[in-house]
């Protein structure tokens, strides 16, 4: 070395203007992460801004337990025909993608081999990528007409002669042309790679010596699999559920294009009914807000933002569940 | 104690054991048609969709075995002899990612530059990307390092700011020359230097410099020929110098060098060719072609809501394409940032780490918010709050862009992650520090990981419809967008609104077209990002 | 008598009379329930048994001794065909149990883990109930009647009863290590097998919880036959009545009769790896 340094200290530290250039490079990052907690600040300020004013001008009560829903025209704002309507859509979906999307789970899981997993599994993931409102498009344009020329059908479930029982026969009506079973068909079709990712990982995750165990005390392949590896990953596979769940509730395309928006509330005792008639969910009665271009303010451009307010508290609600399920009953496998 | 002669019977074939491997048959049997159930339907209603977008049944049997003969066989057999060579398939790979990338990206400029204006582009780009190069030029000459890196963005903005406050003064000095010239700026000079590196880096620095200068001749050349025979250059001056440099340099430099593999770089001529020949003998015969709707009419016009014939999307396909590119370059960098924050600088314990779990905890939640949520905050945030139009390109791009935020976020952080902890470690070992770790270290290593997530978020993106709704970007406009305050469209938003028009041209003809260009679209973007993905894969 | 006359280090060294003269033999009738005739097994390319000839006899432990990765795990797991499990794994050879070569094409694997239990290395109860997995091998095989007094039996029997009763609803995985151990042994007991496998079932306990299996394979070797592999040369001393020793490649090097092996083996390898010159 040509020049000595003036101290030990100089050799040891580096060039003042770099560190603080780096330094600078820190807190430009750690910006961007804080960024995204405003986010999260900026939805609930913006959602309870306007929805505040809503519930100061029409009363929460009547929000909450009205059961007329005609913003434009009536000026009622009972929520509970939306309510329902999202129920039925988001009830319907889960009977098809929960249980499929659990066995797609337990074959990937335990069954498929390395080759056949390849290709089933993006497959599935195909089904959560394609864009709403082509999901939306198709339940109307074909779900709704390949569906409705099987019925009208009456499935005799008590045949009449038998003198103990009075005959009870379950009709499925046709359907209108929005309804709520087409849009659920295909909201399910759309959630089931959402329960059989996440449960798929819940079952990988259980220890093979789990499984040996099993196999060892003389279980066949069935036993194994349903006795001993599902339940070691219920959690895993309840958090998958209410997480389809959640977004069942959340999907706004493909209800709004299919299930119509004829707010009402639900048909009882013919239950089935329901299935067949329009109604209209919450997210669908923001779009029609949305659409009726009714910017101007008043309640009925506020209403919209309070039904994001309910959505947004529902959702989130059931993710944050969705996560304590999965962390308090994780079951220790070792 | 179990006896022995009547238990060592059942070990064998008994009723029992029969009876449970049956029972264990049909259980796997039904797992894998539940697997199948969804994947199934889907096929189905896409069926349905293709067929009432692409009617084959309106075209005669001699124009299957024409396209058959011209297109399928030759494409199957090149693709079959292609495999089995590794040298051929490598090169064949090679040709078809450069032939549909380069023509996806001359495709995208030329549409792009058109509807927002080529001299505002052009403007934009001379003063966004001069400046820093020239700072780059300085400092590779003076080998200078400690300033000139944060130069170069610093660079980068102040030209912008400039070219923003100026814009009066020098939008009309720009607009002096020939709309051609405007091309060439945006297309031909940035392709000339490219290609010029590229080749300087792989043989010699005169070969770089005789590249580059050969690429401009050459683009002169075609448009002054165009010129004279009285045709409008520009589109030509694009596909050009950025479809047909790009795809003659590749196929060229792996003629001359790979000797095995070079028969490889026909596969994309073979289908285009196989396309062409097919086209020009159906013309000639007159053999009765296929009537889908998916047509150029499609692609070019805007839309028609009376006759189905004239009805294009042009309109929303470049309106989607310049709401998610702005998207990304407003989403990506938080989002990249914000994951390299959580990763690298984040602390583990203490408050540092508290606030760094709550962050984490908050982008989960913030993927499970709907999507109509989204727009109410978009809604709030750009019409009321910050004073813009409704629905325009700005706000929309900004919406979407907090919508696919988490997925940005937790995708590099995934890529980020993957980075093995020895490089750091080794890295660290030499005296680097955490930035210059990430800088030369870390972010190299994690790119293909964080394409991939990008690409995957775009496509997203690119399908969302319900925040759009909410933030009323008009369903159907006539005009692309002109520049980032004037109205949005998108694609998606277009079939919705297109969904209620019940006459079944509409119905059964033209929406499922532009439902079949939408996924189209996805379909591209998913395969690049899948193909980015594998090729770059490392395995550790 | 120690063998002094072997090299210095003979701390390893090991006799017979060592232990005291616990062993019972007394029910065994000699018969041969298990026996391998020229087995192999080949996992994809790689040979890890080398044609294994040896006779397993009734209510008698037996115990598999050698260094690492010389095949005596893959000998046990060969016996309930749980290699089965392992796609690259195949087989060369016979072996019979009950005079039946469990390798015929009709023999069904499940039923046969019915009436040849396994140990593991590692115990691994079920995420369930202490008596949910006592009583896992009891329902699956359909043998529900009179479960509560069979799983106590089992427990009993397994040396964990008393430990345990008043706490049946508990989850299995609060008991300590050498607990979970047993609680495996009761599990594979209480479907009443003819011979129990176990593969190196002490050793990832700690030295009482050890003393305590062992204690306990003793007891278990009245009713059932028990194979054992243990790399801990002392423990098959004390507890078994016959040894093989296995050494590289997969290779039985010698089967004989705990003493013999101990104090005369009759091959030289053996006696180098007893006496700890390598191993």
């Amino acid at each position: 070395m040509s020049n000595e340094p003036q101290s030990v200290s100089d050799s040891l530290q580096r060039n003042e203007f770099v560190v603080r250039k780096e330094r600078l490079y820190g807190r430009l990052i750690a910006a961007s992460a804080v960024l995204t907690i405003l986010v999260t600040v900026g939805i609930i300020l913006s959602l309870s801004g306007h929805a505040l004013t809503f519930w100061s001008e029409i009363s929460p009560i009547a929000f909450f337990t009205g059961t007329n829903w005609s913003p434009v025209i009536g000026e009622s704002y009972g929520v509970l025909p939306l309510v329902s309507g999202t129920l039925i859509v988001t009830v319907c979906s889960a009977l098809i993608a929960l249980p499929v999307g659990l066995a797609a789970a337990i074959y990937l899981s335990e069954y498929a081999s390395e080759r056949v997993r390849s290709i089933l599994k993006p497959a599935l993931e195909i089904l959560a990528g394609v864009p709403t409102v082509i999901y939306g498009y198709m339940a109307l344009v074909y779900v709704t007409p390949l569906v409705d020329s099987v019925l009208p059908l009456s499935l005799p479930v008590v045949p009449s002669g038998l003198s103990l029982l009075p005959e009870f026969t379950v009709v499925v009506p046709s359907l209108r042309t929005f309804n709520a079973l087409s849009a659920s068909i295909v909201v399910g079709i759309m959630i089931i790679p959402m329960v059989s990712s996440i449960s798929e990982d819940a079952l990988s995750a259980v220890p093979d010596s789990l499984r040996e165990a099993a196999y060892g005390l003389g279980s066949s392949k069935l036993d194994v699999s349903t006795k001993v590896v599902v339940p070691s990953a219920t959690s895993g596979i309840v958090a998958s559920y209410v997480l389809a769940l959640s977004r069942a509730i959340g999907e706004t395309m493909a209800v709004t294009m299919a299930m119509g928006m004829s707010p009402q509330m639900p048909y009882f005792p013919n239950v089935l009914r329901n299935l067949a008639e329009s109604s209209q969910t919450m997210t669908a009665a923001m779009v029609q807000i949305a659409g009726a271009d009714s910017y101007g303010g008043g309640p009925t451009y506020e209403a919209m933002f309070a039904l994001g307010m309910t959505l947004f508290a529902i959702t989130l609600t059931m993710n944050v569940l969705a996560e304590l399920v999965r962390r308090r009953f994780r079951e220790a496998y070792e | 104690m179990a006896t022995e002669s009547e238990d060592v019977d059942k070990l064998r074939r008994a009723s029992g054991t029969r009876r449970r491997q049956l029972k264990g048959r049909l259980f796997e049997a039904a797992l894998l048609g539940a697997t199948l159930v969804g994947i199934v339907s889907l096929l189905v209603l896409f069926g349905y969709t293709a067929f009432d977008a692409f009617r084959p049944l309106t075209a005669s049997a001699q124009w299957y075995l024409l396209y058959f003969g011209t297109l399928v066989t030759p494409t199957a057999a090149f693709t079959w002899y292609a495999r089995r060579n590794p040298a051929v398939r490598a090169a064949n790979a090679k040709a078809f990612a450069v032939v549909f990338g380069a023509l996806a990206v001359s495709l995208l400029t030329y549409v792009v530059a058109d509807s927002v204006s080529p001299y505002d582009v052009l403007l934009y780009l001379l003063f966004g990307t001069v400046p820093p190069l020239l700072v780059g030029l300085y400092a590779r000459i003076t080998d200078e390092r400690t300033y000139s890196g944060p130069a170069i963005p610093v660079a980068a903005v102040l030209g912008l700011a400039v070219a923003a406050l100026l814009y009066d003064v020098l939008r009309p000095l720009v607009g002096i020359a020939a709309q051609w010239v405007a091309y060439f700026g945006i297309t031909t000079l940035p392709v000339a230097g490219i290609l010029g590196v590229v080749v300087a880096r792989r043989w010699s620095p005169r070969r770089g410099i005789t590249a580059a200068a050969a690429v401009l001749v050459s683009t002169l050349l075609v448009a002054g020929g165009l010129l004279a025979a009285g045709i409008d250059p520009s589109f030509w001056v694009v596909l050009f110098s950025a479809f047909a440099v790009p795809v003659g340099y590749v196929v060229g430099s792996t003629v001359v060098t790979e000797s095995d593999g070079r028969a490889g770089v026909l596969g994309p001529f073979v289908l285009v060719g196989g396309a062409l020949a097919g086209a020009a003998l159906e013309r000639q015969l007159a053999i009765e072609g296929l009537e889908s709707y998916l047509t150029p009419t499609l692609l070019l016009n805007s839309w028609d809501g009376l006759t189905a014939s004239n009805a294009g999307v042009y309109p929303q396909i470049v309106g989607s394409v310049v709401v998610v590119g702005f998207m990304a370059v407003l989403a990506f960098p938080v989002g990249i940032g914000a994951a390299i924050y959580l990763e690298e600088y984040a602390p583990n314990s203490g408050w540092g780490g508290r606030l760094a779990t709550l962050l984490e905890v908050n982008i989960s939640n913030l993927a499970g918010v709907p999507s109509v949520v989204y727009g109410l905050l978009g809604l709030a945030l750009f019409r009321n709050a910050l004073g813009f139009g409704t629905g325009i390109v700005v706000s929309a791009a900004g919406t979407l862009g907090l919508l696919i935020l988490p997925i940005v976020v937790v995708s590099a952080q995934e890529a980020v992650r993957s980075v093995p902890d020895s490089l750091r470690q080794a890295s660290y070992g030499m005296g680097a520090s955490r930035w210059q770790t990430l800088r030369n270290v870390v972010l190299p290593e994690s790119v293909p990981g964080v394409l991939t997530g990008t690409i995957l978020a775009l496509a997203r993106a690119i399908g969302e419809t319900a925040p759009l709704v909410i933030i009323a970007v008009a369903t159907t406009t006539y005009t692309p967008p002109s520049g980032l305050f004037s109205s949005a469209t998108a694609l998606p938003l277009q079939i919705f609104a297109a969904s209620a028009n019940a006459k079944p041209e509409f119905r059964h003809g033209v929406v499922p077209a532009a439902a079949v260009v939408l996924l189209v679209l996805m379909l591209l973007m998913n395969t690049t990002a899948i193909v980015v993905r594998n090729r770059y894969e490392r395995e550790y | 008598m120690d063998e002094e006359d072997s090299a210095p280090t003979i701390e390893t060294t090991v006799t017979a009379s060592d232990q005291s003269a616990e062993r019972p033999s007394t029910s065994s009738t000699g018969r041969t329930v298990i026996e391998a005739r020229d087995l192999s097994v080949y996992y994809g390319q790689e040979r890890a048994l080398d044609e294994v000839s040896i006779p397993i006899l009734d209510k008698q432990v037996t115990a598999m001794i050698g260094p690492s990765g010389c095949g005596k795990s893959t000998f046990l797991r060969s016996i309930n065909r749980m290699n089965d499990l392992i796609d690259a794994a195949h087989i060369d050879g016979e072996l019979y149990f009950e005079g039946e070569n469990v390798y015929d094409d009709d023999i069904d694997p499940v039923a046969l883990r019915r009436r040849i239990g396994m140990v593991f290395q590692h115990p691994n109860p079920f995420p369930k109930s202490i008596y949910d997995n006592v009583a896992y091998g009891l329902r699956v095989q359909d043998r529900t009647d009179n479960m509560d007094q069979r799983v106590e039996t089992a427990l009993k029997r397994a040396a964990l009863w008393d430990e345990v009763k008043d706490q049946l609803d508990k989850s299995a995985l609060d008991l300590s290590g050498g607990q979970q151990q047993r609680l495996c042994i009761a599990r594979a007991i209480a479907v009443d097998p003819d011979v129990v496998l176990m593969d190196e079932p002490a050793s990832a306990l700690d030295p009482i919880a050890t003393s305590k299996i062992e204690d306990l394979i003793e007891e278990l070797a009245e009713e059932f036959t028990v194979v054992i592999v243990t790399h801990n040369m002392q423990q098959a001393a004390r507890i078994s009545d016959k040894t093989a020793v296995f050494l590289t490649g997969g290779e039985l090097v010698e089967y004989g009769d705990t003493d013999q092996i101990f104090e005369n083996p009759e091959h030289q390898r053996v006696e180098d790896y007893i006496t700890g010159k390598f191993g």
